[in-house]
């Protein structure tokens, strides 16, 4: 019973994705026609949304800078889960043009699970739809479960994190504390980088109110 | 009527009210689709939609109160639908009448107000203050215009409102009769529908959908299944008002249709207006034409 509720519950998020587009490079302009008329990414159930709490999918377009990378890393452990993220043009691949640039992220999978690569210099909206379709059928065939490879391999993630931004990196979320509520706690979850973290971290407090 | 029969009633008329509204919706997106020479989203998308998102597997809630709000939104419709009488049920409506069901109306904001108060998040809070804003504005003219046909059918009774005009032929709908307060009715519309002239509290550029903006999951579910009820709620009440109500589910589905249809294509056409200048045309032209036109009924 609870199979058939599970695969009613994978054929709806397939056919219902909402799409959070973290617009950072030139990737984004071939985004516009992929939503309006000519290639109405609608008809497949796939909306944008303007919120990371509401969406689905993180799609990152083009080069992330360093700078950026904070930003993303925060949208990206804001958002519900499943969530699913897509790396459009080759500089989430592998740098692209911005191979030898000092600011530049290179990979983006080695700061979070990346799902769906979608490679070009830029992609062509056929290629975005393409990709869309491909995780569509991931989703649906229940493969696409890569965001608990965050909770599961955190202490990989939070290295490279820090190997960049710097030993004193916190985001407000709690990924340890949702990973064991969640019952997503495995082997990668703690090690040195989060051990870490909590000797550096300070809790969170409510901002001070002044007119 | 038998209890049985009652409580079969109250439970089958908010289901009947989800699943027309669901069908309101896929209208809303296939209208909007079509308008810009899109093909539009398949015929379950609202169903999907809304399984997927009571189906995410982590839920952030931001406490009590946020939970409750979420309730209190959808409850305040579901008890409006008991309210609204439709063909073959009746519900509750002749207990409780046009009054009652105005004040439920109200409530579905009230409840989305203290649960985005609770999410402290400031763009939440921008966006649920232009949605009082907005409900102050177009609820005064309402007030006049649900005034006026009751005072022209002479009873607060939905049931005998829709009576009296069926009784009467086509003749004597509401729109025939009171063709201003209808048009006072339809402006009021498009503000309690919060669609695009009117639009704004869901600011999607601006302030990242206002009232929307800590919610994800469940109770961004629960919002689309308020959207759902709201629109119902909206069209069937006004055909109730001014088209004559229904004898038969079909008039009722092509009548609540065509109402939906008139909003929902104006705010493909049309960009917004600011808050001030939203609540000064709220209170000037519908309050001016339902004045007169209960001018005109009394």
């Amino acid at each position: 019973m609870s199979r058939v509720f599970d695969e009613l519950t994978n054929f709806a998020r397939a056919r219902s994705l909402f799409i959070l587009h973290y617009c950072t490079g030139c990737g984004a302009i071939e985004l516009p026609p992929v939503m309006t008329s000519r290639f109405d990414m609608e008809r497949l159930g796939v909306s944008p949304m303007v919120t990371p709490r509401q969406a689905d999918i993180l799609l990152v377009t083009g080069y992330v800078s360093i700078k950026t990378l904070k930003r993303v890393m925060l949208t990206y452990e804001q958002m519900g889960s499943p969530k699913y993220v897509i790396g459009i043009c080759s500089c989430t691949v592998n740098g692209g043009m911005y191979w030898q640039s000092y600011a530049t992220a290179k990979r983006l999978d080695e700061y979070m699970p990346v799902d769906l690569y979608i490679a070009g210099c830029m992609p062509r909206p056929e290629a975005v739809i393409s990709g869309l379709r491909e995780l569509m059928k991931k989703i649906e065939q229940g493969e696409a479960n890569s965001w608990k490879e965050y909770y599961r391999n955190y202490d990989y993630y939070l290295g490279n994190q820090q190997h960049l931004f710097g030993d004193q990196w916190q985001t407000p979320v709690d990924v340890i504390g949702e990973a064991e509520h969640y019952g997503l706690v495995g082997d990668g979850t703690r090690g040195e980088h989060t051990a870490l973290l909590e000797q550096v971290q300070h809790p969170l407090k409510p901002l001070e109110m002044r007119l | 009527m038998m209890l049985s029969e009652l409580l079969l009633e109250l439970v089958l008329m908010p289901l009947v009210a989800f699943l027309v509204g669901l069908m309101m919706v896929l209208w809303m997106r296939r209208l909007g689709a079509r308008i810009q020479r899109r093909v539009g989203p398949p015929l379950l998308q609202p169903l999907y939609d809304v399984i997927k998102l009571f189906g995410k597997e982590t839920q952030i809630s931001h406490g009590i109160l946020h939970d409750i709000g979420i309730v209190m939104a959808m409850g305040g419709y579901i008890a409006a639908e008991t309210l609204l009488p439709v063909p073959g049920m009746d519900g509750i409506a002749a207990y409780g009448g046009i009054i009652t069901l105005t004040y439920l109306m109200m409530i579905p904001s009230l409840g989305l107000a203290l649960g985005v108060g609770q999410c402290a998040n400031p763009n939440g809070s921008i966006g649920i203050s232009r949605a009082l804003t907005a409900m102050l504005a177009y609820d005064i003219p309402f007030v006049i215009v649900v005034f006026g046909v009751a005072y022209h059918a002479g009873s607060a009774n939905l049931i005998e409102i829709i009576d009296a005009q069926q009784q009467a032929g086509v003749r004597g709908w509401g729109i025939f009769e009171m063709p201003l307060l209808a048009i006072a009715g339809l402006i009021t519309l498009q503000g309690s529908l919060g669609k695009q002239p009117f639009e704004v509290y869901v600011a999607p550029a601006e302030i990242a959908t206002g009232p929307m903006v800590e919610m994800g999951g469940k109770y961004l579910g629960g919002l689309f299944v308020m959207q759902a009820f709201q629109f119902y709620t909206t069209a069937v009440l006004y055909t109730a008002l001014f088209l004559g109500g229904a004898e038969s589910w079909t008039a009722l589905l092509l009548k609540s249709f065509l109402v939906l249809t008139i909003p929902l294509s104006l705010a493909y056409l049309f960009p917004r207006y600011r808050i001030e200048d939203l609540v000064r045309l709220l209170w000037k032209w519908p309050v001016m034409i339902g004045l007169l036109g209960v001018a005109f009924v009394l």
